[in-house]
């Protein structure tokens, strides 16, 4: 991992970056499935990072990337477990009309900055998972658990099929 | 005259707060800021646990103190275990701790309360109003965080610090680059001041006892004696004496007091009692803000945190300097002396005062446990400030009494999420 999360050399375009807390229960499934990715062989230019909840760092986080993947954790009313890939247009869209619940201050409120800054990357795909257990605590809870493997997978094919 | 304002969670902080103010036929009935956020239990989550874990595990209580969670956590157990850092750690601890207070204090002064003052709602309105502020802020929160990066590793969660020491070590190319970008960043940090010295803080003056760290030969951020104006002095090991925590029965936060109704920590506090042991150019920004100790207006709590933003810069660039100088040599983290042992780490994080206080067992896992957060410190405080300030701004109308009330509440940089402890394990 780099040092400085901005991407430091040419080759390096996208940014894989996990939210969350793992003091808070689910809320920690972003960092998982990055340690796991983490310890994936991944393509050449491809980056992965954990963040924490702050919007603004997010901003600076992707800032300068072709391409950024956030994994959270999002209260969309499925099935705890549940994931979806998201467009950005959709969770600001959502965020908006309170259907779908983000941390405060974390990814809805950093794309909105990013945008009215011009600084948002030229792609960014959002994977979230609905959460069973938000509150302190260390682990996550089985349904989501269950989960983390296949998004693990699945975000892998993702960044392999764009090599080809 | 009735009014009623109910602020359920205040936007612009850390977590979850609600302002509740009543008043009837032009008095105040009632004025409570309300903690609500679920309970959190990381003194729980430390027992058992291994020593050499703490850190890492009190870092991630806090997304922005993760660095002064980590610092104070390794302080108790280093002072707990006999371990005595080299001059290089101390060096590279303070450079980063440095790097935080940046961090966070810009994110403060600029996305939290310069709205307030620029007359926009949040920092969104700000971007198409005052685009060049928002820039400049992410400018130097970037270099902030970059600052920390180098240090320990890794920017959110600082790894590579551990008791006796680090695990990284700056390249003498990376300390000279960012030697380079601190000097460049001087002309943000004066616009900084130039913008904050103009911003029109409300009139309010209430004196408190304002608590903080105090060391004979530099403006304390980590270990020293807590201190207070109204002249108390002890070492770290008699926090209680000092903090005196209690419950009330609106808050799940813990409210503390000493010699006066309450106390305050925070960058107004170090302020107030360290003043002289600011870097010169610092001072300079404290008198183009109109600041000289001791301010009782909370409202300078800001104020104080860009007199800090100065100072930090200017520090961090003598700290580089002289790791520079010297050279920086991987080594081995310190050696723990003895085991079993008690100890209290204490850090001023950007909010104020930080008390870390673990007992560690034979088998050098943490037996007890006892942190004290800024925030909580401060609550009580809040709350006798906004007591002070309703009457002054009861006759406006309701919209207006609210925000002035709000921006109360921000002055404080309250970071509720991680005030919140009820458990309490007694060693």
């Amino acid at each position: 991992m780099p040092q400085d999360p901005s991407p430091q050399e040419e080759q390096q375009h996208t940014l894989i970056l996990g939210v969350g807390n793992t003091l808070y229960g689910d809320d920690g499934l972003g960092v998982r499935v990055a340690e796991l990715l983490a310890q994936e062989r991944l393509p050449a230019g491809v980056v992965v990072e954990e963040a924490g909840l702050n919007g603004v760092d997010l901003v600076i986080k992707m800032e300068g990337w072709q391409r950024v993947i956030l994994i959270d954790a999002v209260q969309m009313g499925a099935k705890p477990g549940t994931w979806r890939r998201f467009k950005p247009e959709e969770v600001q869209l959502m965020a908006e009309e309170q259907g779908l619940s983000l941390h405060e201050g974390g990814i809805a409120s950093a794309l909105e900055l990013a945008q009215a800054l011009g600084k948002l990357p030229g792609e960014i795909v959002i994977y979230g998972v609905e959460p069973e257990v938000l509150e302190v605590r260390e682990g996550l809870s089985s349904s989501v658990q269950a989960a983390i493997p296949e998004l693990t997978q699945h975000i892998l094919e993702e960044i392999w099929k764009r090599e080809r | 005259m009735n009014k009623r304002i109910d602020v359920h969670h205040v936007t612009r902080v850390e977590g979850h707060g609600n302002i509740v103010v009543e008043v009837e036929n032009g008095e105040l009935k009632n004025c409570r800021f309300e903690v609500v956020e679920t309970p959190r239990f990381f003194e729980a989550m430390l027992r058992g646990r291994p020593y050499t874990e703490a850190s890492h595990i009190t870092s991630r209580i806090c997304g922005i103190c993760a660095t002064g969670h980590a610092t104070a956590s390794l302080r108790a157990s280093e002072k707990a275990l006999g371990v005595e850092l080299s001059e290089q750690s101390w060096l590279l601890r303070k450079l980063t701790f440095h790097g935080e207070i940046l961090d966070s204090h810009i994110l403060h002064v600029y996305m939290l309360v310069a709205p307030d003052f620029l007359g926009v709602g949040s920092v969104i309105p700000l971007v198409g109003s005052h685009p060049e502020v928002v820039l400049r802020a992410l400018r130097m929160k970037k270099l902030a965080g970059d600052l920390c990066a180098m240090v320990t590793g890794r920017h959110t969660h600082p790894i590579a610090m551990v008791v006796g020491g680090f695990t990284h070590f700056p390249k003498m190319s990376e300390l000279e680059a960012m030697r380079q970008r601190l000097i460049d960043l001087r002309k943000d940090v004066e616009a900084t001041v130039e913008l904050f010295s103009k911003l029109p803080w409300p009139e309010f003056e209430r004196d408190t006892e304002y608590v903080s760290l105090s060391k004979p030969d530099e403006y304390a951020f980590i270990d020293g004696d807590i201190v207070t104006s109204d002249g108390v002095r002890v070492p770290p090991e008699r926090y209680k004496e000092v903090t005196n925590e209690f419950m009330v029965p609106h808050s799940t936060a813990k409210f503390t007091r000493n010699k006066r109704e309450s106390l305050m920590v925070g960058a107004l506090a170090r302020f107030n009692n360290n003043y002289d042991l600011l870097h010169p150019k610092a001072k300079e920004a404290a008198a183009a803000l109109g600041m000289k100790p001791k301010v009782t207006n909370t409202f300078l709590n800001s104020a104080a945190q860009v007199v800090e933003i100065v100072h930090s810069t200017e520090d961090s660039i003598r700290i580089i300097e002289e790791l520079l100088n010297r050279g920086v040599q991987p080594e081995e983290p310190a050696p723990v002396k003895h085991m079993p042992g008690e100890g209290v780490g204490v850090a001023e994080v950007p909010r104020g005062l930080l008390i870390h206080h673990y007992a560690i067992g034979e088998d050098g896992r943490i037996t007890a446990a006892n942190c004290i957060i800024p925030t909580n410190q401060n609550i009580n405080n809040l709350e006798h400030d906004m007591r002070a300030w309703v009457p002054k701004v009861m006759h406006k109308p309701e919209p207006q009494m609210q925000l002035d009330l709000e921006m109360l509440v921000r002055a404080y940089d309250p970071c509720i999420s991680c005030s919140v402890h009820v458990l309490k394990i007694q060693s």
